[in-house]
């Protein structure tokens, strides 16, 4: 990166961090002001939260590596989501608004009782606790293989950057940097968009490059068939993916507080409604940039691997000398692969339909040709590390992430490469600072309040131990990055046990919405059960992931009803629709 | 009581559309053109 990229890059992250800790540096003196920003959020500002929060660094550096290799199908995994914001606009908003709750496992506790408030802030604390420092870690790793920064440093570095102000702020801090950090998003992945339409060949224009990306299979953005083991089809999107989204955005902290510090029930809703009307078109922003590069990529030169640090390794292993006659082979190919597409976006403005299917069909050619290539690559890559299994192998030989980074430090001029790391510095520190500033808020209120038993502790205190909370949780999630960094499979395990968790944590919600009769006995066995069950099947069968969310949830469900009819009766259930009682701060007018 | 209940919201009238019920239908009929649009665009530019 040159010296201004580096001053632009500096300038954005400073700026944003600055003006959203200056704006809010008298926030704190209540549990309102600190944990839910006043409860005073707009709507743009509730949706702008939103986005921000779900949208991680990956979001930026994956989907469009995605689109590049397996085309746009990927966004059928979205088509839930807008239903979700409708179904928790409608049942979950109003009952959380006028409960006037700080988390959404404090409803659990006026629903059913402590024990199973206690359970699901437990499970959702031991998840995000341990994933939020992997969304900083992630990136790290990416940017540390294309611009040589030490991961640990830049771990470090955010971090850091990230407590200051989400302790000094809380909740509005979050919410104001987040504002900002959505508009250097849009205009970096806007304008890294635009360049890549203008860097195109003069011959070939926007509808010829998406005539030559559908020609090849890049534009399968949906797919009514069905399959078990296909995540990404029609029907996976509007079940899994809508479970997956009434999962995050209805019972995980880091997003119910995104919508409980808006004004009212109206602005609250809003701010998911705008979510829901963003975010299909948002990712297929992002996936078209990944399949305008597919086609950047066919007249330009492209490396062997994008993901340089495998490159150099096999370079300097047994394999170097098959790995430099590979790369000649893929010149050649590419000189191939260019003179077809140019003849098929020739054939389509012409409208010739046979000069039109023979191109196809040496393009076609040149993509098997290409698939064989990488089919060796592996292969040296193998013999390059023998004794590593067949999914590290699988791991080095993927470069998707590379694809859209390497593509912005090779060819967007000097500045704009600033700007579009910033993009992705923002990107996780916007998600990265939500899920903070929910685990300081759910340890504090579901966790550390209840334990005080009716021992009053004055707002100002509780204010100050979430935040030494937050700096505890953003410390764990730094040390856990770090330690995670040396092991690959740690990752792995952390997001799949979060997956796992948030069928059990839906069920217990839905169970509180709509089922009206089961009381806390009934549902927190229901959920225990559940949970064991699905660790099991985890452990026992190959069901994706996905499922579980569905599958965990109608356990939930189904296991508390019997439970509640078959069961001896709850004492709790005398006191049901009773609010919040127990004494744990002084009374606010 | 910790937990006050909230003010009347006036949630029964949201700005820009006449219902509720109108906002939620004009989310999900953009999700409808939406999944309508890229089913036309697979099928007029894909393989």
């Amino acid at each position: 990166m040159s010296n201004f990229d580096w001053l632009v890059l500096a300038g954005t992250l400073i700026l944003i961090v600055g003006y959203g800790t200056w704006r809010t540096r008298k926030a704190g003196a209540s549990l309102d002001n600190y944990l839910l920003g006043g409860r005073n959020t707009r709507w743009w500002g509730v949706g702008l939260s939103i986005i921000a929060t779900q949208a991680s660094a990956i979001t930026f550096l994956s989907t469009p590596g995605q689109a590049y290799a397996d085309g746009m199908r990927f966004i059928q995994f979205y088509f839930g989501l807008p239903v979700a914001m409708v179904l928790i606009s409608i049942v979950a908003v109003p009952i959380y608004q006028r409960l006037r709750v700080y988390t959404a496992y404090e409803y659990l506790q006026t629903r059913f009782d402590g024990r199973t408030r206690t359970l699901a802030a437990g499970l959702f604390l031991l998840q995000r606790g341990l994933s939020n420092g992997l969304s900083l870690y992630a990136p790290a790793l990416v940017l540390s293989a294309v611009l040589g920064w030490s991961p640990a440093v830049t771990v470090c570095l955010l971090g850091t950057l990230i407590i200051a102000y989400t302790v000094s702020g809380g909740t509005r801090a979050v919410t104001i940097t987040q504002q900002w950090q959505v508009a250097v998003i849009f205009s970096g992945m806007a304008a890294a968009g635009y360049l890549l339409v203008r860097y195109l060949p003069p011959q070939i224009g926007f509808t010829d490059a998406l005539h030559v990306a559908g020609r090849l299979g890049k534009l399968n953005l949906v797919d009514f068939s069905f399959s078990w083991t296909d995540r990404y089809n029609f029907w996976t999107g509007m079940t899994g993916g809508l479970f997956l989204a009434l999962s995050y955005f209805g019972t995980d902290q880091s997003q119910v507080q995104r919508y409980l510090s808006g004004q009212s029930v109206t602005q609250s809703r809003l701010g998911l409604l705008m979510n829901g009307l963003v975010k299909v078109p948002m990712q297929f922003g992002i996936l078209l940039i990944g399949v305008l590069l597919f086609v950047f990529y066919l007249f330009q030169p492209a490396p062997l691997t994008f993901n340089r640090p495998v490159y150099e390794e096999v370079m300097r292993g047994p394999a170097a000398a098959e790995a430099r006659q590979l790369e000649q082979q893929h010149r050649t190919l590419q000189l191939a692969q260019q003179a077809a597409t140019t003849s098929l976006a020739a054939a389509q403005r012409a409208q010739n339909p046979v000069a039109e299917a023979a191109a196809q069909q040496r393009l076609q050619t040149t993509q098997a040709a290409r698939a064989g290539i990488q089919r060796q690559w592996l292969a040296l890559i193998k013999r390059t590390n023998p004794t590593a299994d067949d999914k590290a192998i699988e791991a080095k030989g993927k470069d998707t992430d590379y694809v859209f980074i390497s593509f912005v430090l090779k060819y967007l001029p000097r500045g704009l490469v600033g700007l579009l790391v910033a993009v992705v510095l923002s990107a996780a520190m916007s998600s990265a600072a939500g899920g903070l500033n929910s685990l300081g808020s759910t340890s504090v209120v579901d966790i550390y309040r209840p334990a005080l038993k009716g021992r009053i502790r004055s707002e100002e205190q509780l204010v100050k131990t979430s935040r030494w909370l937050t700096v505890g949780w953003g410390v764990l999630g730094i040390g856990f990055a770090l330690f995670a960094a040396r092991m690959e499979n740690l990752i792995q395990a952390v997001n799949i046990l979060g997956s796992l968790f948030y069928g059990t944590i839906l069920g217990i919600f839905a169970v509180a919405f709509f089922q009206k009769h089961v009381h806390g006995r009934a549902v927190f066995g229901a959920a225990v059960v559940t949970q064991v069950l699905t660790l099991l099947a985890f452990w026992l069968t190959d069901i994706a992931y996905l499922w579980y969310n569905i599958l965990g949830c109608f356990a939930v469900m189904g296991i508390a009803e019997v439970w509640q009819r078959t069961g001896p009766p709850d004492s709790r259930s005398e006191r049901e629709g009773e609010p919040t009682d127990y004494p744990l701060v002084e009374a606010r007018s | 009581m910790l937990h006050p209940v909230s003010p009347a919201d006036s949630d029964h009238s949201p700005p820009g559309l006449p219902s509720w019920r109108a906002w939620y239908t004009l989310v999900l009929a953009a999700l409808a053109a939406e999944i309508g649009f890229f089913v036309w665009l697979s099928r007029a530019l894909g393989a």
